[in-house]
This record gives C-alpha cells, structure tokens and sequence, in this order.
C-alpha cells in the first residue's frame, strides 16, 4: 500500500512530466483549460478565528476546488495560527488532507514555543509533509531572531520547504483587539542567504517598497499570487523576479480562489506558456528541489 | 500576448446575460494627466483586456472638473478654462462611459456651479466625494447639505467613498458608512452609494442596515469570502452595486466576488448591473 509520500510522489511525478510535455510543446495549439495544471500553494483548512467561511469545510473547499479544475492545493491549518497545541492541530490537518488526493498538507510550526523542534520533526518524519508553514507575526517573533534562522537550517537540512505567511489580513479590516502588523521582511533576504539550499515561499504579500527590491534579488524566495492586485500585477510581478519564482497561490478560503485564478490571466500579458508556468510547474519544482 | 484560457470566469454568454455595469471604474483617479486626458486614456486602455474579459457593457468613472480635487493648480486652472477636455475619455468611449464628476464639498459654490454645469447640463450622472487627501471632507460636514439638496432636485446620484478603518481614521477627510447613514437620514428621498461598504464590510453592512436609501457598492478591498453573502441576507440585494475599481484592482477580487457567491443568479444580475441602471434613470427634469 502507498503512503502519503509515494501519493505526493506520483503526484509531483506526473504533474512535472505534464508540464515539462506542454513546455517542450509551447507551440501546440492545444491549451485548452482542459489540459490546465493549477496548484494552490495557498490554502488554509478548517476555521478563520474571527467568522464563519463560505468554504471552511474542508469537503465544500474540495469539490469547489473540483469545479475550478484546481489538482493540488497545498493545505495550512488556520489552528496553526492561535493554537498552542501545534502538534494536534498538525494531526487533525493531516487526518482531513488524507481524504483528499488534491491536498497536501502543510504543518506549521512555532519557535517561540518549547518543543518547536518535536513539531518540525513530525512535519517531517511523522507526517512526511514536503514543508512547512510560519506565522511570524501572529506568533511574536521578527526574522532577525535566532530561532528562526535555525528553524530555517533544520527546515532545509530536512528537505522541507518554508512558507512565510506575510500577513493573514488587511490590518485596516482586522480585529480591533487582535491588531496584528505584517511581518517585517527587511532581515529575510540576509538570512536566507546564510542558509544553503534554502527555499522560501512568502505568501500573501504585496510586492511592494524597499523589502520588495531587496527580495527580488534573493533568487531563493518565492512569492505568490494571493493579494499581487490590479489588473496587471500578476504579469509585472513575473517580468520582475527573474526563475520563475511566482507560484500561484490563493489563500482560500480567507479570499475567493477565483479571485487569485482570474487575475493571473486577465490582463492577457501571459501566453499560455507562462500561465502554466505560474499556475503549476513552478511549485512543481519546488517540491522537486526538495528532494521529496 | 493573449491566452484562451480563463479558468475562474463564467462564460462569456454567462457574463453577457448579467449586463454587467461597473459603478466603480478608477481610471487615472487621482489626476488624468497635466493635459486633462493621456493619463486617463493611458490607464483605461490598461484596463481593457479586463473589461472585454468580464463582458462589461457599462462602467462609470469619476472625472475631476477643477473645483480643487488635485493638488495640481495648473492642471485645476486648466480644466476651468478648458471644460470641454474633461470629455474627452467620453467622447473616445461613449458607447462605455458613464461619469460622475468629483465634487469639492469643501467649496460649496464652485461645487454648485460644477452640478448646474455637468449634471443639469449632462452628460453626468452623479457626483463622487473622496475619502481622504485634497477636496475630501467628512460628510457629516454641513456643507454637505445645500449639496445634497441640489443633487436630489437634479436626480444625481451620490457615491461616498467610505472605509471603518480599525483603529481609526487614517484621513481628517475619511467618512465611515455609520456617518453616511448618518447624512442619508437627513434626505431619505436621496439614494445614496456607500463606496467600498465600509472595507470591514461586516461594521459597514450593519451600520447602513437601517438606512433604506443607501445602498453599498463592492469594491476597493481583498476578495475577502462571505461579503456579499452577509450583504444579500442583511441589506438584500436590492441594494448592492458593483464596482471594479479597474485598474488599480482586479477583474479577479472585485468580480468573483459577485460571480463565487452563494447567492441566486437573479440576485447576480441585480448586484451586477440591474441596480445601477435603476439608480441612474434620471427623469428629464
């Protein structure tokens, strides 16, 4: 019987040789949405702490991620954002993805609790989770703190990929008594740097400001496409991070997916080719380099 | 470059049956250009792809016509002198433009003579107050009144940008919904658009709920899921237009948030168009 890693395994498998297919064949005329990759790097299971969701069952997020021909949605735990009770909130993300073949799950981890290496470890070695989730900001911590460049190096000495969640919401819209400011990014773009072979993913961040330059030139970030607005920003992000280093991302079910779906494309500044490119194989092949 | 491909979006037929007509179109918002139009035209040409993907029939902008909406003095002395380069967008588009022009409410006769000049003459259909920087002004401001009086004699409609933002107002000009509500009790004959619903739409739904005669309008922040849910059950969708806010928003967050809601297709095509078109029937006075 295969286990979670073989299933991501062949998923990658096929999802990688798919694209490397359609790029080889970047001429073919057919492209039809049929024949369309999507991976959503950025989703959230189970409850947002301030109100009910539309799609915050993880069953309604499924069959309308069917509908939208989403195949993968790489899947956080809104739990791993106030709970203390990391490792829990790790198994319950795992029980509900393994229902599902389109979600992977994503664990997260917090360095300012005792014990955060036993919940890296599990991400890892318990529930073969090909990477994790940090929320800097929400769990009291900056990213010149020590922990978080040795969380990095353990991340990465494990084959685990690193998203940094930016910020979860609006801080014009947030809760008055939980006022939470975005994380700051100044110190990223230096310690990624110290740490060979790391791979970083921030989501939903506005590319924009000093930060933004600084991480553009940090080949070993990513970024993706939740809150990239206007009706151009996807296309400009893309013409600016050279590597193809824009991977589609949603942050359903905070946000309407289609949201995100719609504005890759709807400028029309992206051939068919870079649509796949953003949409799929870019996080096909971050979950390549890390060796899963 | 141009793709076939448009995951996310209805059909094109789909979209056509929604008669989609876009209350919040911002072009070029703040200043059109120093020569009244090239910025303007630049950035509705930026929005094009957009707008022919969505299938939108209408969309209304918001023109500065020199009663003290820019900080630029030469451009402001300009379109005074030159009224007639304000329509040159419209004349360029005129089967796709609505306007209403940008009012000054901290000026009130400049303000007076713009509502007898385009919208007692035409071709606008109503008038905008901005929410923050030059020409803003809380609009339970009573200068707000002999305003609102003459917009209603001329059957305008009135867009009020609007946000709740936590922990206060970032502009001594910001207007919150509670405080619309708060003017449109004044004037119950009057309909009123309450711009962005507030941005924390869930403050800004409850605080029109009891105003009849305002409505809220979609736009200007994330997609964020279960808005235009709450609105339909509390306001009913009666009284919702939306809005695009192209370019500087998206198709993407401000569409889906209609197309993706858990809401009937009738109440759809009211948000989409239906409501708008109803608003801005002006009876030949």
């Amino acid at each position: 019987m295969m286990n979670r890693r073989d299933v991501l395994n062949l998923a990658v498998a096929a999802g990688a040789s798919a694209a490397i297919c359609r790029s080889s064949a970047a001429a073919d005329e057919d492209s039809s949405a049929a024949n369309l990759r999507i991976v959503d790097t950025n989703v959230s299971l189970f409850h947002w702490p301030f109100r009910r969701l539309p799609l915050d069952e993880v069953e309604l997020l499924v069959a309308k991620y069917r509908t939208l021909g989403i195949n993968q949605a790489w899947a956080g735990t809104f739990e791993g954002v106030l709970h203390r009770d990391v490792a829990s909130a790790n198994q319950r993300l795992t029980d509900a993805c393994v229902k599902y073949a389109e979600l992977v799950p994503i664990g997260s981890v917090n360095p300012e609790l005792p014990g955060w290496k036993e919940d890296l470890r599990g991400c890892h070695q318990k529930h073969s989770m090909p990477g994790i989730r940090l929320h800097p900001n929400y769990h009291g911590y900056t990213l010149d703190d020590p922990r978080f460049t040795q969380l990095l190096e353990l991340a990465t000495k494990a084959g685990l990929f690193v998203q940094i969640a930016a910020t979860l919401e609006d801080t014009r819209t947030q809760h008055p008594q939980l006022q939470v400011p975005d994380v700051d990014l100044a110190p990223l773009a230096d310690v990624v740097k110290r740490v060979l072979g790391a791979r970083v993913q921030l989501l939903n961040f506005r590319p924009r400001g000093a930060a933004f330059e600084q991480l553009a030139k940090t080949t070993d970030v990513m970024f993706d496409t939740a809150r990239v607005d206007g009706t151009d920003g996807i296309p400009k992000l893309v013409e600016a991070l050279p590597n193809d280093r824009v991977l589609f991302g949603t942050h359903a079910p905070f946000l309407i997916p289609e949201a995100a779906l719609i504005r890759v494309y709807e400028s029309g500044r992206l051939d068919d080719s870079a649509l796949q490119t953003v949409y799929a194989s870019n996080a096909d092949s971050m979950f390549w380099k890390n060796g899963i | 470059m141009n793709s076939s491909l448009r995951p996310g979006l209805p059909s094109p037929e789909q979209l056509k049956e929604y008669r989609i007509w876009d209350s919040y179109f911002t072009p070029a918002y703040s200043h059109p250009g120093s020569d009244g139009s090239s910025t303007l035209v630049a950035d509705i040409e930026r929005a094009m792809p957009a707008v022919r993907k969505g299938e939108f029939e209408k969309l209304c902008y918001f023109p500065h016509v020199g009663i003290g909406t820019t900080s630029d003095v030469d451009f402001e002395k300009m379109i005074r002198s030159r009224p007639e380069v304000t329509l040159k967008a419209m004349e360029r588009w005129p089967k796709l433009l609505l306007g209403m022009i940008q009012l000054n409410a901290n000026d009130v006769p400049a303000s007076l003579d713009a509502l007898n000049r385009w919208l007692r003459d035409g071709p606008m259909l109503g008038v905008y107050f901005r929410g923050g920087g030059i020409g803003s002004l809380t609009c339970t401001h009573p200068n707000f009144h002999p305003l609102i009086e003459r917009i209603a004699e001329l059957n305008g409609v009135i867009m009020q940008h609007t946000w709740f933002v936590t922990g206060g107002k970032q502009s001594p000009g910001a207007s919150t919904p509670a405080e619309l509500a708060e003017v449109a009790a004044k004037f119950p004959e009057q309909k009123f658009i309450c711009a962005h619903a507030g941005g924390e739409w869930q403050r800004g739904i409850r605080a029109v709920q009891n105003s009849p005669n305002v409505l809220v309008e979609t736009s200007g922040f994330d997609a964020s899921a279960g808005f235009i849910e709450m609105a339909v059950r509390e306001l009913g969708a009666e009284r919702i237009v939306f809005g695009s806010h192209l370019p500087s928003r998206s198709l993407g967050t401000e569409l889906s948030k209609v197309i993706a809601a858990n809401i009937t297709e009738a109440d759809k095509r009211l948000i989409l168009g239906e409501n708008f078109r109803k608003l801005i029937q002006r009876p030949i006075a």
